[in-house]
């Protein structure tokens, strides 16, 4: 019998073309071959969406078509509108989207995913995400905008305002970053659920609700909530070195695949200087500070700045609060998970790991409730 | 280069679980060192959710606090209620349950799993149903009563007034024959959410929609529609040779783990017998057929009944529409869900594994405009 592995560390789970994370080399590539920093100054979002349902980069008829699927579906139906308002306003923005993602996909027949489903999904997420927002606030939801791309789209029905193009833009870039990563744990997710032959909804609900977790796409908030409580570059060292002193993990820093530099964070370390200047002062600070500490206590373990760290500085100069930052990183990972998915579908085989027992002795006889 | 992607996860330990044991080789299912055998007819659903979640049978002052505790928790939050009005009435109902379970978890974001918690979402179950149920019959919701045990008080809230015994005894049979079984795709994706810290709804509403799927649970009321189609015990073999022609799969039959009978297979398929002859005649024939020309078609491979073929009899007998048949595999698999979750997370590592990819080599992108 095989061993366990704790968190299934190097067992390889699925194979794809969607995307790949090359921990060793830093690198992450797109499907298609393309290097994460040479997509950045060419494609914006839905042309990396349609690369990692498609395979390759859309023509401008091509992206034209997307454009216009997707300014179709940003519509909520009724049944993910009454959902959405019999939820308290105050509700956390994952648990919105969970819910209403979920009854925006409840349907009376059952499918298989299509391609037409993933852009639809992917295409409500920004309108969701308005919403929980514009309640949160005791505002009237606002509705999208046929004129305005995905991202564009998001900031509108945020702010009800027109966005501006560098805040268009920063936005833009982190949900081309973050589009895929691999066999995540939220992407695994999606695919055990796809594995049972289960409905697309049904797999994007499952890796909403893996997102959420802390461990994985609520980095970002944490990262940003320890950069709040530094304050100022000054204050970066007292503080770091105090918290290291109570054993307290620094929130942006490490990653189970990569051994050095993540690309992602180092692009986003460059937009934070223009998207967030003072933000970037304090997060600039905490990060030398912090990788000298790290350094120092553990010479022999790779301990580099994630993508969480920097994109929490970007996000927060695309004027996105960080209550909502794991739901933005769902608004973008939603086409990763759709392409896994759909990918597949090729060749489905239910995944059902085996596991190790650790209990009783089998047969022992249950005692009769009165004598117990 | 050899491939080191093992598909479905088949043979690698993901988990040690001290739940439950599935036995392949010998047909056994085991909760906590009992054998499901000595479990199913003298055990309340309610003692077996008691071991599941604590390890050991309940004493008299245990069940009876948690019986109440459970009959406390069967009232939707006013959320649920209102989600639950406005998803059309002719809404799958697992898409119901996925909904409505992820709007009654909402109250209690990012706490970590406890048995409490897991109680209120396991209580919640059957009322979602019943009262979906009910709307879809143009009813009024009958609300619970604490007087009445986990499965007397579904069948009263379905129904509207109370069941014989023999019916509460079967269903409470089945749920407790169901409550878990090792590391399962949908328990899987409950556990593989719960690594990253996410809540207990969030694990609770992934492994619904992993539980849809027809390859897991989502085969009992198809196995109906085969033998509908049927029609006679005379018919069974014409018609079941001529859908091998077109590659039809024949429903209930075949198990990733079980070598031989499926122990609650046989459990069930005795209650049949009692309790609905005519599927009991039809489906026999049926079961001989299935399997002889299985064996013909791969005598190398084994070959048997799995737990969804009987199910489907018994579930008929109970008086449940078809629909509800795999929503009831969730209100009985919610105990095991839960149970695994509060174990993943007393010892937890995040579920991480690798891909291999497959795609082209790294390439530059092409720009939009010179596309085409």
């Amino acid at each position: 019998m095989a061993e366990f592995s704790p968190g299934l560390e190097g067992v390889v789970a699925a194979e794809t073309a969607v995307s790949e994370v090359d921990g060793a080399g830093g690198r992450l590539i797109y499907r298609g071959g393309y290097l994460i920093e040479d997509i950045v100054p060419v494609a914006g979002y839905e042309e990396a969406a349609y690369l990692l349902w498609h395979g390759e980069l859309p023509a401008e008829k091509e992206l034209e078509a997307l454009r216009q699927q997707m300014s179709a579906a940003r519509t909520l139906n009724r049944s993910a509108r009454g959902c959405l308002t019999a939820l308290d306003p105050q509700t956390d923005a994952m648990d919105v989207l969970r819910t209403v993602v979920s009854a925006q996909g409840a349907s009376k027949t059952f499918s298989k995913p299509t391609l037409d489903e993933a852009v639809a999904l992917t295409a409500v997420f920004p309108t969701i995400v308005g919403a929980a927002h514009r309640r949160r606030q005791g505002k009237e939801i606002v509705e999208p905008r046929a004129d305005l791309g995905h991202s564009a789209n998001l900031l509108w029905m945020m702010s009800g305002e027109e966005p501006k193009s560098d805040q268009v833009r920063w936005l833009d870039t982190y949900l081309v970053l973050l589009a895929d990563h691999g066999l995540n744990a939220s992407t695994f997710t999606a695919r055990v659920v796809a594995s049972t032959g289960s409905d697309l909804c049904s797999c994007v609900v499952g890796a909403i609700a893996a997102l959420k977790g802390p461990a994985h796409g609520g980095a970002t908030f944490a990262a940003r909530t320890m950069l709040d409580k530094i304050g100022s570059a000054e204050n970066a060292e007292k503080y770091l070195t105090e918290a290291h002193g109570r054993h307290e993990r620094f929130s942006g820093f490490g990653h189970r695949v990569y051994r050095t530099y993540d690309p992602r964070a180092k692009i986003l370390r460059e937009m934070a200087k223009t998207a967030s200047p003072e933000l970037y002062k304090t997060a600039a600070r905490t990060e030398e500070v912090a990788l000298k500490i790290l350094h120092d206590a553990h010479p022999d373990r790779p301990n580099a700045t994630n993508v969480d760290f920097w994109a929490s500085v970007v996000l927060t100069g695309a004027g996105i609060p960080k209550e909502l930052f794991t739901a933005i990183f769902a608004t973008s990972r939603v086409s990763g998970w759709t392409a896994h998915v759909l990918e597949s579908l090729a060749d489905l085989r239910l995944i059902r790991p085996a596991s190790h027992w650790t209990g009783p002795e089998p047969g022992k006889k249950p005692a009769q409730l009165a004598k117990r | 280069m050899t491939s080191n992607y093992i598909p479905g996860l088949e043979g690698i330990i993901a988990a040690q679980t001290a739940i439950s044991m599935v036995d392949g080789e010998n047909g056994r299912l085991v909760y906590h060192g009992y054998v499901i055998a000595d479990l199913a007819e003298e055990m309340s659903f309610e003692e077996v959710a008691h071991l599941l979640w604590r390890g050991r049978l309940p004493t008299r002052a245990e069940l009876d606090a948690l019986t109440l505790e459970l009959a406390g928790s069967r009232n939707l939050t006013p959320a649920a209620t209102a989600t639950l009005e406005a998803l059309p009435t002719d809404t799958d109902p697992m898409d119901v349950l996925r909904s409505v379970v992820s709007v009654q978890g909402v109250e209690h974001r990012l706490e970590k799993p406890t048995i409490p918690l897991a109680i209120h979402l396991a209580a919640s179950f059957p009322t979602i149903l019943a009262a979906f149920h009910r709307r879809q019959q143009g009813q009024p919701a009958i609300k619970p009563r604490a007087d009445l045990g986990h499965a007397a008080n579904y069948l009263y809230m379905l129904n509207g007034k109370e069941s014989s015994p023999e019916i509460v005894h079967a269903l409470n049979t089945y749920l407790v024959l169901l409550a878990d079984h090792g590391m399962n795709a949908s328990t899987f994706t409950a556990r593989v959410i719960a690594s990253t810290d996410s809540d207990l709804a969030s694990c609770v509403v992934g492994a619904i929609g992993a539980l849809k799927g027809p390859a897991h649970g989502g085969a009992p009321s198809a196995v109906i529609e085969q033998l509908e189609q049927m029609g006679t015990a005379q018919n069974a073999e014409r018609w079941m040779r001529e859908a091998r022609t077109r590659k039809v799969k024949f429903m209930g039959f075949g198990h990733r783990v079980y070598r031989v009978y499926d122990p609650r297979a046989k459990i069930l398929k005795a209650m049949c017998e009692r309790m609905n002859p005519d599927f009991y005649a039809l489906a026999t024939k049926v079961e001989e057929v299935a399997l002889r020309i299985l064996h013909e078609e791969h005598p190398e491979r084994p070959q048997s009944t799995n737990v969804e073929f009987y199910s489907a009899g018994v579930l008929q007998a109970i008086g449940l529409p078809k629909q509800y048949f795999t929503p009831t595999f969730a209100v009985s698999r919610a105990a095991g869900w839960t149970a695994h979750v509060l174990e993943q997370v007393a010892n937890n590592r995040i579920i991480r594994p690798q891909s291999e990819y497959i795609g082209p080599e790294p390439r530059k992108p092409v720009p939009l405009a010179e596309r085409g």
